[in-house]
Protein backbone atom coordinates (compact mmCIF):
# COMPACT_ATOMS: atom_id res chain seq x y z
CA UNK A 1 0.00 0.00 0.00
CA UNK A 2 1.03 3.66 0.58
CA UNK A 3 2.85 4.36 -2.84
CA UNK A 4 5.68 6.45 -2.48
CA UNK A 5 5.44 7.49 1.52
CA UNK A 6 8.89 8.63 2.06
CA UNK A 7 8.99 11.23 5.41
CA UNK A 8 9.98 14.65 4.62
CA UNK A 9 12.43 14.52 7.23
CA UNK A 10 14.08 18.06 5.87
CA UNK A 11 11.37 19.90 5.39
CA UNK A 12 10.77 22.36 8.29
CA UNK A 13 14.66 23.76 10.00
CA UNK A 14 12.39 23.97 12.93
CA UNK A 15 14.26 21.67 16.09
CA UNK A 16 10.63 20.99 17.63
CA UNK A 17 9.67 18.70 14.87
CA UNK A 18 10.91 15.41 16.59
CA UNK A 19 7.38 13.03 16.74
CA UNK A 20 4.47 13.22 14.26
CA UNK A 21 2.01 15.25 15.78
CA UNK A 22 -0.67 13.01 14.50
CA UNK A 23 -0.07 9.34 13.62
CA UNK A 24 -2.21 6.52 12.56
CA UNK A 25 -1.07 2.65 12.24
CA UNK A 26 -3.18 0.54 9.77
CA UNK A 27 -5.88 2.56 9.84
CA UNK A 28 -9.42 0.28 8.75
CA UNK A 29 -12.83 1.67 8.93
CA UNK A 30 -15.15 -1.05 7.39
CA UNK A 31 -19.31 -0.63 7.15
CA UNK A 32 -20.43 -3.89 7.10
CA UNK A 33 -19.01 -5.28 3.74
CA UNK A 34 -17.37 -1.92 2.20
CA UNK A 35 -13.97 -1.11 2.89
CA UNK A 36 -14.08 2.82 3.49
CA UNK A 37 -10.35 3.24 5.02
CA UNK A 38 -7.62 0.35 4.38
CA UNK A 39 -4.91 -0.18 6.65
CA UNK A 40 -4.13 3.67 6.61
CA UNK A 41 -0.52 4.88 7.91
CA UNK A 42 -0.57 8.14 8.21
CA UNK A 43 1.85 10.86 9.58
CA UNK A 44 1.84 15.01 10.16
CA UNK A 45 4.02 16.80 11.51
CA UNK A 46 3.92 19.93 13.52
CA UNK A 47 3.05 23.37 11.64
CA UNK A 48 2.57 21.60 8.46
CA UNK A 49 -0.75 22.31 6.53
CA UNK A 50 -2.03 19.16 4.59
CA UNK A 51 -3.89 18.01 1.84
CA UNK A 52 -5.92 15.28 2.06
CA UNK A 53 -7.62 15.05 -1.56
CA UNK A 54 -9.12 11.96 -3.57
CA UNK A 55 -12.04 11.49 -5.88
CA UNK A 56 -15.97 11.39 -3.98
CA UNK A 57 -15.51 8.20 -1.03
CA UNK A 58 -12.41 8.14 -1.53
CA UNK A 59 -12.27 8.11 2.08
CA UNK A 60 -11.59 11.18 3.28
CA UNK A 61 -14.07 12.56 5.09
CA UNK A 62 -14.16 8.55 7.15
CA UNK A 63 -10.77 9.68 7.97
CA UNK A 64 -11.66 12.61 9.43
CA UNK A 65 -14.87 11.26 11.45
CA UNK A 66 -12.05 8.64 12.68
CA UNK A 67 -9.31 11.53 13.58
CA UNK A 68 -12.68 13.49 15.53
CA UNK A 69 -14.28 10.35 17.04
CA UNK A 70 -17.53 10.56 14.97
CA UNK A 71 -16.53 6.98 13.78
CA UNK A 72 -14.61 4.57 15.75
CA UNK A 73 -12.25 2.63 13.50
CA UNK A 74 -12.47 -0.71 13.00
CA UNK A 75 -9.00 -1.73 13.76
CA UNK A 76 -5.95 0.41 14.20
CA UNK A 77 -4.51 2.90 16.31
CA UNK A 78 -4.32 6.56 16.07
CA UNK A 79 -1.80 8.95 18.53
CA UNK A 80 -1.84 12.75 18.88
CA UNK A 81 1.24 13.73 20.12
CA UNK A 82 2.00 10.33 20.97
CA UNK A 83 -1.44 9.45 23.04
CA UNK A 84 -3.52 6.67 22.14
CA UNK A 85 -6.72 8.46 21.14
CA UNK A 86 -8.53 5.61 18.95
CA UNK A 87 -11.95 5.20 19.92
CA UNK A 88 -12.27 8.07 22.14
CA UNK A 89 -15.50 10.07 22.37
CA UNK A 90 -15.37 13.31 20.18
CA UNK A 91 -15.81 15.70 22.56
CA UNK A 92 -12.51 14.28 24.59
CA UNK A 93 -10.71 14.29 21.38
CA UNK A 94 -11.93 18.01 20.96
CA UNK A 95 -10.51 18.50 24.75
CA UNK A 96 -6.85 17.02 23.58
CA UNK A 97 -6.59 19.44 20.74
CA UNK A 98 -8.06 18.61 17.93
CA UNK A 99 -10.91 20.61 16.41
CA UNK A 100 -12.88 20.43 13.34
CA UNK A 101 -14.69 22.60 10.71
CA UNK A 102 -17.77 21.01 8.92
CA UNK A 103 -18.09 20.45 5.31
CA UNK A 104 -22.12 21.22 5.63
CA UNK A 105 -22.31 24.57 7.74
CA UNK A 106 -22.96 23.34 11.53
CA UNK A 107 -22.82 26.63 13.76
CA UNK A 108 -25.44 27.37 16.42
CA UNK A 109 -28.20 29.32 13.99
CA UNK A 110 -30.03 30.97 16.71
CA UNK A 111 -27.02 32.81 18.41
CA UNK A 112 -25.01 35.65 18.15
CA UNK A 113 -21.44 35.30 16.28
CA UNK A 114 -20.13 35.73 19.47
CA UNK A 115 -21.72 33.40 21.49
CA UNK A 116 -20.70 30.78 18.53
CA UNK A 117 -17.41 31.40 19.41
CA UNK A 118 -17.70 32.23 23.36
CA UNK A 119 -19.44 29.13 23.57
CA UNK A 120 -15.78 27.24 21.82
CA UNK A 121 -13.87 29.05 24.24
CA UNK A 122 -15.38 28.55 27.08
CA UNK A 123 -15.64 24.80 26.71
CA UNK A 124 -12.08 24.08 28.29
CA UNK A 125 -12.59 26.25 31.70
CA UNK A 126 -16.12 27.24 33.59
CA UNK A 127 -18.33 25.29 32.07
CA UNK A 128 -19.97 24.17 35.00
CA UNK A 129 -20.54 26.87 36.66
CA UNK A 130 -23.89 27.44 37.39
CA UNK A 131 -23.52 30.64 39.67
CA UNK A 132 -22.08 33.36 37.41
CA UNK A 133 -23.52 35.26 34.69
CA UNK A 134 -21.64 33.61 31.78
CA UNK A 135 -20.63 37.64 30.64
CA UNK A 136 -18.96 37.89 33.98
CA UNK A 137 -15.89 35.82 32.33
CA UNK A 138 -13.83 38.57 30.72
CA UNK A 139 -11.23 36.07 29.67
CA UNK A 140 -13.40 34.14 27.74
CA UNK A 141 -14.86 37.17 26.15
CA UNK A 142 -11.41 38.65 25.08
CA UNK A 143 -10.70 35.62 23.60
CA UNK A 144 -14.15 34.98 21.82
CA UNK A 145 -13.55 38.66 20.32
CA UNK A 146 -9.81 37.80 19.20
CA UNK A 147 -10.79 34.69 17.36
CA UNK A 148 -14.00 36.80 15.76
CA UNK A 149 -11.53 39.44 14.63
CA UNK A 150 -8.99 36.76 13.49
CA UNK A 151 -11.70 35.12 11.03
CA UNK A 152 -12.63 38.76 10.06
CA UNK A 153 -16.07 39.00 11.56
CA UNK A 154 -14.89 41.51 13.61
CA UNK A 155 -17.79 44.35 14.17
CA UNK A 156 -20.58 41.68 14.27
CA UNK A 157 -20.44 39.89 17.32
CA UNK A 158 -24.03 40.77 18.00
CA UNK A 159 -25.16 39.39 14.31
CA UNK A 160 -27.69 36.41 14.16
CA UNK A 161 -25.44 33.64 13.04
CA UNK A 162 -28.34 32.74 11.01
CA UNK A 163 -28.28 36.04 9.08
CA UNK A 164 -24.51 35.75 8.12
CA UNK A 165 -23.91 35.31 4.39
CA UNK A 166 -23.05 31.84 3.36
CA UNK A 167 -18.95 32.87 3.36
CA UNK A 168 -19.53 34.44 6.75
CA UNK A 169 -20.38 31.18 8.08
CA UNK A 170 -17.90 29.01 6.48
CA UNK A 171 -15.45 31.68 8.39
CA UNK A 172 -17.63 31.57 11.78
CA UNK A 173 -17.33 27.36 11.35
CA UNK A 174 -13.46 28.20 11.23
CA UNK A 175 -13.70 30.24 14.36
CA UNK A 176 -15.57 27.87 16.52
CA UNK A 177 -13.08 25.54 16.00
CA UNK A 178 -10.16 28.34 16.62
CA UNK A 179 -12.06 29.04 20.06
CA UNK A 180 -10.89 25.60 21.34
CA UNK A 181 -7.42 26.55 21.08
CA UNK A 182 -6.44 22.96 19.08
CA UNK A 183 -3.07 22.18 17.90
CA UNK A 184 -4.94 20.35 15.37
CA UNK A 185 -7.47 21.91 12.51
CA UNK A 186 -9.01 19.85 10.42
CA UNK A 187 -11.02 21.80 7.86
CA UNK A 188 -13.43 19.80 5.91
CA UNK A 189 -13.71 21.56 2.28
CA UNK A 190 -13.58 25.21 3.79
CA UNK A 191 -14.54 26.67 0.58
CA UNK A 192 -17.50 24.60 -0.46
CA UNK A 193 -19.99 26.88 -2.02
CA UNK A 194 -17.82 29.85 -1.72
CA UNK A 195 -17.51 32.85 -4.64
CA UNK A 196 -13.65 33.50 -6.26
CA UNK A 197 -13.51 36.69 -3.64
CA UNK A 198 -14.25 34.83 -0.45
CA UNK A 199 -12.19 31.24 -2.01
CA UNK A 200 -9.05 33.78 -1.50
CA UNK A 201 -10.12 35.11 1.70
CA UNK A 202 -10.31 31.66 3.50
CA UNK A 203 -6.89 30.98 1.79
CA UNK A 204 -5.12 33.81 3.47
CA UNK A 205 -7.09 32.71 6.89
CA UNK A 206 -5.61 29.40 6.68
CA UNK A 207 -2.35 30.57 5.88
CA UNK A 208 -2.35 33.32 8.97
CA UNK A 209 -3.47 30.57 11.63
CA UNK A 210 -1.07 28.12 10.11
CA UNK A 211 1.86 29.66 12.13
CA UNK A 212 0.55 28.25 15.46
CA UNK A 213 -1.16 25.11 14.41
CA UNK A 214 -1.43 21.73 12.16
CA UNK A 215 -3.76 21.93 9.62
CA UNK A 216 -5.42 19.20 7.38
CA UNK A 217 -7.63 19.97 5.13
CA UNK A 218 -9.48 17.98 2.70
CA UNK A 219 -10.29 20.32 -0.59
CA UNK A 220 -11.41 19.81 -3.91
CA UNK A 221 -10.50 23.21 -5.11
CA UNK A 222 -7.23 21.73 -6.52
CA UNK A 223 -5.78 25.41 -7.23
CA UNK A 224 -6.86 26.20 -3.08
CA UNK A 225 -4.57 22.53 -2.49
CA UNK A 226 -1.52 23.64 -4.23
CA UNK A 227 -1.41 26.75 -2.93
CA UNK A 228 -1.65 25.83 0.89
CA UNK A 229 -0.49 22.31 0.68
CA UNK A 230 3.35 22.00 2.19
CA UNK A 231 2.20 17.94 1.48
CA UNK A 232 -0.54 16.11 -0.03
CA UNK A 233 -1.91 12.93 0.80
CA UNK A 234 -4.25 11.49 -2.23
CA UNK A 235 -6.69 8.73 -1.03
CA UNK A 236 -8.48 6.55 -3.41
CA UNK A 237 -10.88 3.35 -2.18
CA UNK A 238 -9.58 3.80 1.41
CA UNK A 239 -6.06 3.29 0.55
CA UNK A 240 -3.02 6.06 0.76
CA UNK A 241 -2.22 6.08 -3.27
CA UNK A 242 0.16 8.72 -3.03
CA UNK A 243 1.85 11.26 -0.35
CA UNK A 244 4.00 14.36 -1.28
CA UNK A 245 5.07 17.60 -2.17
CA UNK A 246 2.62 19.41 -4.59
CA UNK A 247 5.17 19.73 -7.41
CA UNK A 248 5.23 15.65 -6.63
CA UNK A 249 1.69 14.90 -6.76
CA UNK A 250 1.32 16.90 -9.86
CA UNK A 251 3.69 14.76 -11.64
CA UNK A 252 2.34 11.69 -10.10
CA UNK A 253 1.73 8.99 -12.87
CA UNK A 254 -1.09 7.00 -10.69
CA UNK A 255 -2.71 10.38 -9.43
CA UNK A 256 -3.28 11.88 -12.63
CA UNK A 257 -4.83 8.51 -14.26
CA UNK A 258 -7.32 8.39 -10.78
CA UNK A 259 -8.54 11.87 -10.18
CA UNK A 260 -6.18 15.03 -11.10
CA UNK A 261 -6.89 14.34 -14.97
CA UNK A 262 -10.88 14.56 -14.65
CA UNK B 1 -28.25 50.25 27.45
CA UNK B 2 -27.47 47.31 29.82
CA UNK B 3 -28.06 49.27 32.59
CA UNK B 4 -31.42 50.61 31.10
CA UNK B 5 -32.46 47.04 30.51
CA UNK B 6 -31.72 45.86 34.20
CA UNK B 7 -33.62 48.82 35.47
CA UNK B 8 -36.64 48.14 33.62
CA UNK B 9 -36.56 44.46 34.44
CA UNK B 10 -36.07 44.77 37.95
CA UNK B 11 -38.57 47.38 38.35
CA UNK B 12 -41.39 45.41 36.40
CA UNK B 13 -39.94 41.94 38.49
CA UNK B 14 -40.23 44.17 42.06
CA UNK B 15 -44.26 45.77 40.98
CA UNK B 16 -45.51 41.92 40.41
CA UNK B 17 -43.68 40.29 43.30
CA UNK B 18 -45.26 43.44 45.63
CA UNK B 19 -48.82 42.78 43.58
CA UNK B 20 -48.30 38.73 44.79
CA UNK B 21 -47.46 40.11 48.35
CA UNK B 22 -50.43 42.40 48.53
CA UNK B 23 -53.09 39.40 46.90
CA UNK B 24 -53.62 37.30 50.12
CA UNK B 25 -54.84 40.71 51.35
CA UNK B 26 -57.03 41.81 49.39
CA UNK B 27 -58.47 37.94 47.48
CA UNK B 28 -61.31 36.18 49.13
CA UNK B 29 -60.75 32.81 50.59
CA UNK B 30 -61.25 30.77 47.38
CA UNK B 31 -58.92 32.97 45.19
CA UNK B 32 -56.43 33.12 47.64
CA UNK B 33 -55.61 29.54 47.58
CA UNK B 34 -55.99 29.38 43.58
CA UNK B 35 -53.17 32.22 43.41
CA UNK B 36 -51.12 30.03 45.66
CA UNK B 37 -51.70 27.09 43.45
CA UNK B 38 -50.76 28.73 40.32
CA UNK B 39 -47.73 29.50 41.57
CA UNK B 40 -47.31 25.77 42.69
CA UNK B 41 -47.99 24.69 39.06
CA UNK B 42 -45.75 27.87 38.04
CA UNK B 43 -43.10 26.07 39.69
CA UNK B 44 -43.56 23.11 38.67
CA UNK B 45 -43.71 23.98 34.75
CA UNK B 46 -40.54 26.42 35.21
CA UNK B 47 -38.85 23.57 36.07
CA UNK B 48 -39.51 21.64 32.89
CA UNK B 49 -38.50 24.79 31.12
CA UNK B 50 -34.92 24.30 31.97
CA UNK B 51 -35.13 21.35 29.87
CA UNK B 52 -38.14 22.15 27.47
CA UNK B 53 -36.98 25.61 26.81
CA UNK B 54 -33.51 25.58 27.54
CA UNK B 55 -31.91 22.07 26.43
CA UNK B 56 -34.58 20.98 23.97
CA UNK B 57 -35.52 18.16 25.88
CA UNK B 58 -39.46 17.62 26.17
CA UNK B 59 -40.09 15.54 29.60
CA UNK B 60 -42.74 13.90 30.03
CA UNK B 61 -41.72 12.86 33.14
CA UNK B 62 -42.51 15.15 35.11
CA UNK B 63 -45.66 14.24 37.18
CA UNK B 64 -43.14 11.57 38.81
CA UNK B 65 -40.86 14.18 40.49
CA UNK B 66 -43.41 15.94 41.30
CA UNK B 67 -45.38 13.06 42.69
CA UNK B 68 -42.19 11.77 44.13
CA UNK B 69 -41.66 14.77 46.19
CA UNK B 70 -45.56 14.53 47.32
CA UNK B 71 -44.99 11.50 48.30
CA UNK B 72 -41.42 11.87 49.74
CA UNK B 73 -43.07 15.05 51.71
CA UNK B 74 -46.41 12.88 53.27
CA UNK B 75 -43.41 10.56 54.46
CA UNK B 76 -41.95 12.91 56.41
CA UNK B 77 -45.01 14.45 57.64
CA UNK B 78 -46.81 10.89 58.72
CA UNK B 79 -43.51 9.47 60.55
CA UNK B 80 -42.92 12.05 62.79
CA UNK B 81 -44.89 14.01 65.24
CA UNK B 82 -45.29 16.59 65.39
CA UNK B 83 -45.05 17.29 61.59
CA UNK B 84 -42.42 18.67 60.23
CA UNK B 85 -42.19 21.30 57.68
CA UNK B 86 -38.50 21.19 57.60
CA UNK B 87 -37.93 17.32 57.68
CA UNK B 88 -40.84 17.39 54.74
CA UNK B 89 -38.94 19.39 52.66
CA UNK B 90 -35.55 17.56 53.48
CA UNK B 91 -37.54 13.99 52.08
CA UNK B 92 -39.44 15.59 49.67
CA UNK B 93 -36.20 17.21 48.47
CA UNK B 94 -34.21 13.93 48.46
CA UNK B 95 -36.48 11.53 46.76
CA UNK B 96 -37.47 13.32 43.94
CA UNK B 97 -33.27 13.94 43.06
CA UNK B 98 -32.87 10.34 43.50
CA UNK B 99 -35.51 9.56 40.76
CA UNK B 100 -34.62 12.10 39.01
CA UNK B 101 -30.82 10.94 38.75
CA UNK B 102 -31.78 7.67 38.17
CA UNK B 103 -34.33 8.67 34.92
CA UNK B 104 -31.77 11.15 33.87
CA UNK B 105 -29.11 8.37 33.93
CA UNK B 106 -31.00 6.40 31.53
CA UNK B 107 -33.21 8.53 29.79
CA UNK B 108 -30.52 11.20 28.65
CA UNK B 109 -28.83 8.53 26.34
CA UNK B 110 -31.93 8.72 23.84
CA UNK B 111 -33.04 11.76 22.16
CA UNK B 112 -35.83 13.75 20.79
CA UNK B 113 -38.77 12.15 21.01
CA UNK B 114 -37.11 8.59 22.53
CA UNK B 115 -36.23 10.96 25.40
CA UNK B 116 -39.90 11.74 26.11
CA UNK B 117 -41.37 8.34 26.12
CA UNK B 118 -38.77 7.11 28.10
CA UNK B 119 -39.81 9.96 30.77
CA UNK B 120 -43.05 8.82 29.76
CA UNK B 121 -42.69 5.05 30.99
CA UNK B 122 -40.59 5.94 33.75
CA UNK B 123 -43.28 8.10 35.20
CA UNK B 124 -45.70 5.65 34.53
CA UNK B 125 -43.64 2.94 36.39
CA UNK B 126 -43.35 5.35 39.34
CA UNK B 127 -47.18 5.71 38.75
CA UNK B 128 -47.80 1.86 38.76
CA UNK B 129 -45.37 1.57 41.75
CA UNK B 130 -47.68 4.15 43.78
CA UNK B 131 -50.93 3.15 42.65
CA UNK B 132 -50.60 -0.96 43.76
CA UNK B 133 -48.39 -0.41 47.04
CA UNK B 134 -51.31 0.02 49.06
CA UNK B 135 -49.54 -0.77 52.22
CA UNK B 136 -47.23 2.19 51.61
CA UNK B 137 -48.87 4.52 49.97
CA UNK B 138 -52.05 4.21 50.67
CA UNK B 139 -52.84 3.03 47.03
CA UNK B 140 -55.99 4.95 44.66
CA UNK B 141 -57.07 6.61 48.24
CA UNK B 142 -53.64 8.45 48.21
CA UNK B 143 -52.47 9.65 51.89
CA UNK B 144 -53.57 12.30 53.63
CA UNK B 145 -52.04 13.78 56.80
CA UNK B 146 -51.82 16.94 59.06
CA UNK B 147 -50.70 20.29 57.57
CA UNK B 148 -47.22 21.01 59.53
CA UNK B 149 -46.34 24.55 61.20
CA UNK B 150 -44.68 27.12 59.66
CA UNK B 151 -41.46 25.81 61.60
CA UNK B 152 -39.18 28.77 60.26
CA UNK B 153 -36.10 29.98 62.35
CA UNK B 154 -37.43 32.94 64.44
CA UNK B 155 -40.74 31.98 63.15
CA UNK B 156 -41.37 28.59 65.19
CA UNK B 157 -44.89 27.86 66.64
CA UNK B 158 -46.02 29.92 63.35
CA UNK B 159 -49.26 28.74 61.89
CA UNK B 160 -50.00 28.13 57.91
CA UNK B 161 -52.96 30.22 57.11
CA UNK B 162 -53.69 30.50 53.80
CA UNK B 163 -52.10 34.11 53.76
CA UNK B 164 -49.31 32.70 54.99
CA UNK B 165 -49.00 29.71 53.39
CA UNK B 166 -49.24 32.03 50.33
CA UNK B 167 -46.28 34.11 51.00
CA UNK B 168 -44.50 31.01 51.91
CA UNK B 169 -45.08 29.70 48.73
CA UNK B 170 -43.95 32.74 46.66
CA UNK B 171 -40.80 33.45 48.57
CA UNK B 172 -39.84 29.53 47.35
CA UNK B 173 -40.84 29.97 44.32
CA UNK B 174 -39.35 33.59 43.45
CA UNK B 175 -36.37 31.90 45.37
CA UNK B 176 -36.06 29.37 42.60
CA UNK B 177 -37.16 31.40 39.86
CA UNK B 178 -34.17 33.60 40.95
CA UNK B 179 -31.80 30.90 40.96
CA UNK B 180 -33.16 29.14 38.11
CA UNK B 181 -32.34 32.53 35.63
CA UNK B 182 -29.01 32.72 37.15
CA UNK B 183 -28.16 29.06 35.99
CA UNK B 184 -29.49 29.32 32.56
CA UNK B 185 -27.38 32.80 32.09
CA UNK B 186 -24.30 31.01 33.74
CA UNK B 187 -21.89 29.13 31.47
CA UNK B 188 -23.16 25.64 32.08
CA UNK B 189 -26.89 27.39 31.15
CA UNK B 190 -25.63 28.39 28.05
CA UNK B 191 -24.15 25.10 26.91
CA UNK B 192 -27.61 23.43 27.46
CA UNK B 193 -28.61 26.26 25.20
CA UNK B 194 -25.85 25.36 22.93
CA UNK B 195 -27.22 21.52 23.32
CA UNK B 196 -30.37 22.97 22.46
CA UNK B 197 -29.42 24.82 19.18
CA UNK B 198 -26.98 22.02 18.05
CA UNK B 199 -26.16 19.10 19.62
CA UNK B 200 -22.98 17.87 17.61
CA UNK B 201 -21.59 21.01 17.56
CA UNK B 202 -21.74 20.87 21.17
CA UNK B 203 -20.17 17.74 21.95
CA UNK B 204 -17.74 18.38 18.69
CA UNK B 205 -15.84 21.14 20.95
CA UNK B 206 -15.69 19.69 23.74
CA UNK B 207 -18.80 18.99 26.10
CA UNK B 208 -19.00 16.06 27.24
CA UNK B 209 -23.12 16.59 26.45
CA UNK B 210 -24.34 13.05 28.39
CA UNK B 211 -23.00 14.65 31.52
CA UNK B 212 -24.79 18.12 30.87
CA UNK B 213 -28.40 16.79 30.31
CA UNK B 214 -27.92 14.70 33.13
CA UNK B 215 -27.19 17.73 35.61
CA UNK B 216 -29.93 19.22 33.96
CA UNK B 217 -32.86 17.01 34.37
CA UNK B 218 -31.93 16.66 37.77
CA UNK B 219 -31.81 20.07 38.42
CA UNK B 220 -35.44 20.16 37.05
CA UNK B 221 -36.33 17.19 38.66
CA UNK B 222 -35.40 18.52 41.83
CA UNK B 223 -37.44 21.94 41.61
CA UNK B 224 -40.23 19.82 40.55
CA UNK B 225 -40.11 17.58 43.64
CA UNK B 226 -40.10 21.20 45.70
CA UNK B 227 -43.91 22.12 43.78
CA UNK B 228 -44.79 18.91 45.05
CA UNK B 229 -44.15 18.99 48.45
CA UNK B 230 -45.59 22.51 48.11
CA UNK B 231 -48.56 20.97 46.58
CA UNK B 232 -48.43 18.43 49.80
CA UNK B 233 -48.07 21.00 52.58
CA UNK B 234 -51.46 22.96 50.93
CA UNK B 235 -53.97 20.23 50.00
CA UNK B 236 -52.48 17.91 52.81
CA UNK B 237 -52.66 14.67 51.12
CA UNK B 238 -50.66 13.29 48.34
CA UNK B 239 -52.55 11.04 45.51
CA UNK B 240 -51.70 9.04 42.57
CA UNK B 241 -53.38 10.94 40.25
CA UNK B 242 -50.73 13.53 40.41
CA UNK B 243 -48.27 11.08 38.97
CA UNK B 244 -49.97 10.18 36.21
CA UNK B 245 -48.73 11.39 32.73
CA UNK B 246 -51.76 13.40 32.02
CA UNK B 247 -50.09 16.09 34.71
CA UNK B 248 -46.92 16.03 32.86
CA UNK B 249 -48.83 17.06 29.75
CA UNK B 250 -50.44 19.65 31.05
CA UNK B 251 -47.25 20.84 32.27
CA UNK B 252 -45.68 20.90 28.97
CA UNK B 253 -48.89 22.92 27.88
CA UNK B 254 -48.61 25.20 30.26
CA UNK B 255 -44.68 25.87 28.65
CA UNK B 256 -46.23 26.14 25.19
CA UNK B 257 -48.91 28.79 26.38
CA UNK B 258 -46.60 31.00 28.46
CA UNK B 259 -43.34 30.88 26.00
CA UNK B 260 -40.79 28.35 26.20
CA UNK B 261 -37.28 29.53 27.28
CA UNK B 262 -38.60 32.03 29.26
CA UNK B 263 -39.03 30.61 32.76
CA UNK B 264 -41.52 33.19 33.64
CA UNK B 265 -44.09 32.32 30.73
CA UNK B 266 -44.58 28.89 32.04
CA UNK B 267 -46.32 30.67 35.43
CA UNK B 268 -48.17 32.59 32.95
CA UNK B 269 -49.03 29.40 31.07
CA UNK B 270 -50.32 28.09 34.40
CA UNK B 271 -52.26 30.69 35.47
CA UNK B 272 -54.23 31.53 32.58
CA UNK B 273 -54.62 27.40 31.70
CA UNK B 274 -55.99 27.03 35.28
CA UNK B 275 -58.08 30.33 35.11
CA UNK B 276 -59.67 29.23 31.53
CA UNK B 277 -60.59 25.86 33.19
CA UNK B 278 -61.50 27.45 36.39
CA UNK B 279 -64.35 29.52 34.32
CA UNK B 280 -65.12 27.32 31.99
CA UNK B 281 -65.95 24.41 33.84
CA UNK B 282 -68.26 27.04 35.57
CA UNK B 283 -70.75 28.11 32.62
CA UNK B 284 -70.30 24.73 30.78
CA UNK B 285 -69.93 22.17 33.83
CA UNK B 286 -68.86 18.93 32.42
CA UNK B 287 -68.13 20.07 28.77
CA UNK B 288 -65.63 22.59 29.92
CA UNK B 289 -62.51 20.89 28.23
CA UNK B 290 -64.06 21.71 25.10
CA UNK B 291 -63.80 25.36 25.23
CA UNK B 292 -60.36 25.04 26.61
CA UNK B 293 -59.15 22.58 24.08
CA UNK B 294 -60.45 25.17 21.81
CA UNK B 295 -58.28 27.90 22.63
CA UNK B 296 -55.38 26.13 22.96
CA UNK B 297 -55.15 25.31 19.42
CA UNK B 298 -56.05 28.62 18.19
CA UNK B 299 -53.25 30.01 20.42
CA UNK B 300 -50.89 27.29 19.20
CA UNK B 301 -51.89 27.97 15.45
CA UNK B 302 -52.02 32.44 15.89
CA UNK B 303 -49.57 32.63 18.95
CA UNK B 304 -46.71 29.60 18.60
CA UNK B 305 -44.31 31.63 20.97
CA UNK B 306 -46.78 31.55 24.04
CA UNK B 307 -47.81 34.49 25.77
CA UNK B 308 -43.92 35.57 26.94
CA UNK B 309 -42.53 34.27 23.64
CA UNK B 310 -42.20 37.43 22.32
CA UNK B 311 -40.10 38.71 25.04
CA UNK B 312 -37.81 36.13 25.09
CA UNK B 313 -34.54 37.55 24.26
CA UNK B 314 -35.52 40.27 26.51
CA UNK B 315 -36.28 38.53 29.71
CA UNK B 316 -32.49 36.01 28.56
CA UNK B 317 -30.48 38.62 28.89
Amino acid sequence: MAGGVVLDVAAPADTRVLAPVLRTEDLILRFGGLTALNSVNFEVQRGEIRAIIGPNGAGKSSFFNCLTGVLRPSSGRILFNGDDITGLSTDRISRKGIARSYQITNILPNSSTLENVRIAAQSRRHGWNMLNHHRAYRDILDKAEAVLESVGLGGKEDELAANLSHGEQRNLEIGIALATEPQLLCLDEPTAGMSASETRDIVGLVRRIAENLTILIVEHDMQVVMELADRITVLNYGEILAEGTPAEIQQNARVLEVYLRT
Amino acid sequence: MRDRHALIYWSGFTVILVLLIVAPLVLPEFWRRFLTEILIWGLLAMSSDLLIGYTGMVSFGHSAFFGIGMYGAAAALLSVSPPSLGLAMLYGLGSSAAVAAFVAYFSTRLRDIYFAITTLIFSQIFYVIIFTWTEMTGGENGLTFARPKLGLPGMEGLPFTSATLHWFVLALVTASYLILRRVTQSPFGMVLQSIRENETRTRAIGYPIERYKIVAVMLSGLFAGLAGVLYAVQNRFAAPDFVFFVVSGEVVIYNVVGGLGTLLGPIVGAGFFLLLREASSRFLTEYYLIPVGLIFIAMVIFLPQGLLGFMRRWINR
